[in-house]
């Protein structure tokens, strides 16, 4: 038997020992504790009474009445340590803790029979105290020993009386200035004294337990109520957790598992099945089990036309057995069997009056599902429902996204050849290999080459920031050495700043720990924040580039003294295609997009970009992104082939809203990663980001 | 340097073609071209030119790499030096490094990998920096 099966039989037991039974005990338990801490007060009133009664004159045998606080002390000592032992004790051993309770009041009763006998016997003054002790007994006890302690009293004092009477025992009078309070002498008075003591016994016994009765079936009510609703708690609970699951994850793998779980957990179930129906209503698919055994769902399909069960199901009944049979069994797989299932409940997966499936709960009990299990089935199955839509309508609108992210990069693929020509050929002419130019002639060619150098790059950068977007824009994560990516950025740039004659510094300290992310992205990005720095910073600026650390974060500060971003376009900047107004009038030919890709690879990495500017005076992007953490850098996430859940701390969680920016971690192959080295950069003569011709 | 090296520009664009010619020939190089992989290895045949000049990405993806591994697979062809040139960049890279590696032998990353459109200078200046180590 496996583990999930012993817990279930763990849980039944429980359940077993029904619930009133466990309140009446609990119940019991705390009194016999409170009786044990109230004797404490026994003895020292004892002694008290003893003193004040010495003083007040009164004559008896005080050696033997201290003897019994001495008595009451000890045996109350054991009691208490046996409380403490009691205490961890679980609720399933009633029998001890009525023979505690017996035992209690057992000792009680000796003890008050000999307080009674040291003070002057059947006229003892202290027989009214068995008032009390009947009263405990009945709370403690059940009605029937209550009434049996009762008798016992009564018939107790009246052998002590007879016994002192007759003198078979010695008499300990309780003697007032020479005089006794006896009543011994007069057995008239004697008997009559008893029979109203009998009878405020028997009354208070009566009473108490009347009293009680009462009170055990207020207990028990408010025990059954609050404990149906610490259940109803609890599927609330589930039913929430169910929402936010679903709320918070796209995809089915993501979010069935944690249902089903969530689902399982509440209900006290071995599994929960998720089927679902094909598209043309003739085969059920299991599309998650969770806590049944795995050669039971995989491929398995259930043909619908072949199992009427099935398709009573599908139609809206409701299908519930507390004792399923054989037959049934097999229509839902020969493993049930082997796991020992004895009640099921399926319930209809409905979207909008449309069935799309059969959620089933599977119990190792027999008869475990009531009417409220199956209301409960079945608004858990709405969600469930909810879940299944929510998941294929994200799959659609990814599908969307997809065919619209291919279709645009294949656009802008075949627009570079075409450009990459056109580029030769103007250069061909400008440099005078057709002949020499007059300056007219030099001139516009200056000008389309700028402008079809423009062209290039916005396809470039649409490329990049399409790709980025979409499925082949996957990140790969891994430790980035800060001091490498400011010291290639460094190369890149130290030239044409210094042809523009603006001064551009890099700062890497020496201690940083590394960046967690994408090197070829973060330089990218860096890329694009230096070039705008330099391209918008006049001659005799600066630009500088700062690495440092925050509590969790690596932060990069990109700092010019260019002209600033207008406080009007502050919330634009990051937008694709936008252009300030005085960016346009510096460079009249930028993309717009270079900050786009920026914020998407700040995004992808989930660190954070802040900006802050004066117009004319100058420009500070801050830049945060997350530092490696040892746990981070061995699961640190490379390419998945085919949807697996990934798992470890990066758990990106894409909100309802930003379906333009769905990154998706659970898909298939990704970008490698850029490679680049600064010598190839300048091989290539292009730097993404920036317009070419614009300096030379 | 040899100014009468013999270059090979294997290259499907023709307007690439007659660009590229029109500035190795005013260098005094002399120019073949070839329009694809078959023209290629046939001109290879005829005579081995001094250096190639290849698109890797030509009427079909793979193309260029396809030349480029058969002609390191032949021994008379294996020491011939390729520049490399793509419309391509990031595609290229996706392919590579293992085909570049085994095209270029040690030179990946490729100095002799060109991103087009080309800055003539640096072709220049790249091609004889080729030609003046052999």
């Amino acid at each position: 038997m496996d583990a999930t099966s012993m817990e279930t039989r763990e849980r039944c037991l429980a359940e077993d020992l029904s619930r009133r039974k466990r309140v009446i005990l609990r119940e019991l338990k705390e009194r016999s504790f409170w009786f044990v801490r109230l004797r404490w007060w026994v003895p020292p009133s004892i002694v008290a009474g003893v003193l004040v009664a010495r003083l007040m004159g009164f004559e008896f045998a005080v050696v033997q009445l201290l003897l019994v606080a001495a008595f009451v002390l000890a045996y109350n000592i054991v009691f208490y340590m046996l409380s403490r032992a009691f205490k961890e004790e679980p609720l399933r051993e009633e029998r001890r803790f009525y023979r505690f309770a017996y035992e209690q009041v057992a000792l009680d009763y000796a003890a008050m029979f000999l307080l009674i006998h040291f003070t002057g016997g059947a006229a003892s003054p202290l027989i009214f105290f068995f008032i009390f002790h009947i009263i405990f007994a009945s709370i403690l006890l059940p009605p029937r020993s209550a009434y049996g302690f009762s008798a016992l009293v009564v018939a107790g004092m009246g052998t002590v009386a007879l016994a002192e009477y007759l003198g078979w025992i010695p008499h300990h009078p309780l003697l007032f200035q020479g005089r006794s309070t006896d009543l011994a002498q007069q057995p008239l008075h004697m008997v009559v004294a008893l029979g109203f003591f009998a009878a405020s016994v028997f009354i208070s016994a009566f009473s108490t337990t009347a009293i009680m009765r009462m009170l055990r079936r207020r207990i028990r009510d408010l025990g059954a109520l609050s404990e149906s609703v610490s259940i109803l708690n609890e599927r609330l609970h589930a039913l929430f957790s169910m929402i936010e699951a679903i709320g918070s994850a796209q995809y089915l793998e993501q979010v069935l598992p944690v249902v089903t779980g969530e689902l399982g957990n509440v209900m006290e179930v071995k599994g929960i099945s998720v089927k679902l129906l094909s598209g043309d209503g003739r085969f059920l698919r299991y599309a998650a089990a969770y806590g049944l055994p795995e050669e039971f769902t995989g491929e398995k399909e259930v043909e619908v036309d072949k199992s009427p069960l099935n398709r009573r199901i599908i139609e809206g009944e409701p299908y519930v057995t507390g004792q399923v049979t054989k037959k049934e069994l097999f229509q839902f797989g020969e493993a049930l069997a082997a796991a020992q299932i004895r009640s099921v409940l399926f319930v209809p997966l409905t979207v909008e009056d449309r069935v799309i499936g059969i959620l089933g709960a599977y119990c190792v009990r027999p008869d475990r599902f009531s009417t409220e299990d199956v209301d409960f089935f079945r608004m858990a199955a709405g969600l469930v429902a909810i879940a299944l839509e929510s998941a294929r309508a994200y799959e659609a609108i990814e599908q969307l996204i997809e065919e619209r992210s291919w279709y645009m990069m294949r656009v802008t693929h075949n627009l570079r050849a075409p450009l990459a020509a056109m580029l030769s050929m103007i250069e061909l002419v400008r440099g005078g290999y057709l002949g020499e130019l007059n300056d007219e002639q030099r001139e516009y060619l200056r000008r389309l080459d700028r402008r079809s150098r423009t062209m290039l790059s916005m396809v470039n950068e649409l490329m990049t920031l399409v790709e980025s977007r979409s499925e082949k824009g996957k990140i790969v994560r891994g430790p980035v050495d800060p001091v490498m990516i400011g010291n290639r950025i460094r190369r890149t740039f130290e030239d044409e700043a210094k042809e523009k004659r603006v001064d551009f510094k890099v700062v890497v300290p020496e201690d940083l720990p590394p960046i967690h992310g994408d090197a070829g992205m973060i330089e990218q990005m860096l890329e694009n924040l230096v070039s705008n720095a330099i391209k918008y910073t006049p001659a005799e600026g600066y630009v500088c580039v700062n690495f440092g650390r925050a509590t969790q974060t690596v932060c990069i500060e990109v700092s010019d003294t260019g002209i600033g971003i207008p406080q009007a376009d502050r919330s634009k900047i990051f937008d694709d295609f936008f252009r300030a107004e005085n960016a346009r009038i510096v460079e009249g030919h930028g993309t717009g997009l270079g900050l786009a890709i920026v914020r998407e690879i700040v995004d992808k990495h989930g660190g954070r970009i802040l900006v802050e500017s004066e117009e004319s005076l100058g420009t500070i992007v801050v830049v945060h992104l997350p530092i490696t953490r040892q746990e981070a850098v061995d699961s640190s996430q490379i390419i998945t082939q085919g949807r697996a859940n990934q798992s470890g701390n990066e758990k990106e969680k894409p909100k309802a809203g930003h379906l333009a920016r769905m990154s998706n971690p659970f898909r298939r192959v990704g970008r490698k990663g850029m490679f680049r080295s600064p010598d190839e950069g300048a091989a290539a003569g292009f730097v993404w980001g920036l317009p070419q011709g614009a300096f030379g | 340097m040899n100014k009468k090296a013999e270059i090979l520009v294997v290259d499907d664009d023709p307007d690439i073609q007659d660009s590229l010619r029109i500035i190795l020939e005013s260098n005094e190089y002399e120019v073949r071209t070839a329009a694809n992989g078959r023209e290629a290895m046939e001109e290879l045949e005829i005579r081995l030119p001094d250096l190639m000049i290849l698109d890797i990405m030509m009427a079909t993806d793979t193309e260029g790499f396809d030349l480029a591994f058969k002609l390191r697979e032949k021994p008379e062809f294996k020491n011939l030096p390729i520049v490399i040139l793509t419309a391509f960049l990031n595609k290229v890279r996706e392919e590579g490094p293992g085909k570049f590696e085994y095209i270029l032998g040690e030179q990946w990353p490729a100095h002799w990998l060109l991103e087009k459109p080309v800055d003539s200078k640096k072709l220049l200046a790249k091609i004889e920096g080729i030609l003046g180590e052999s």
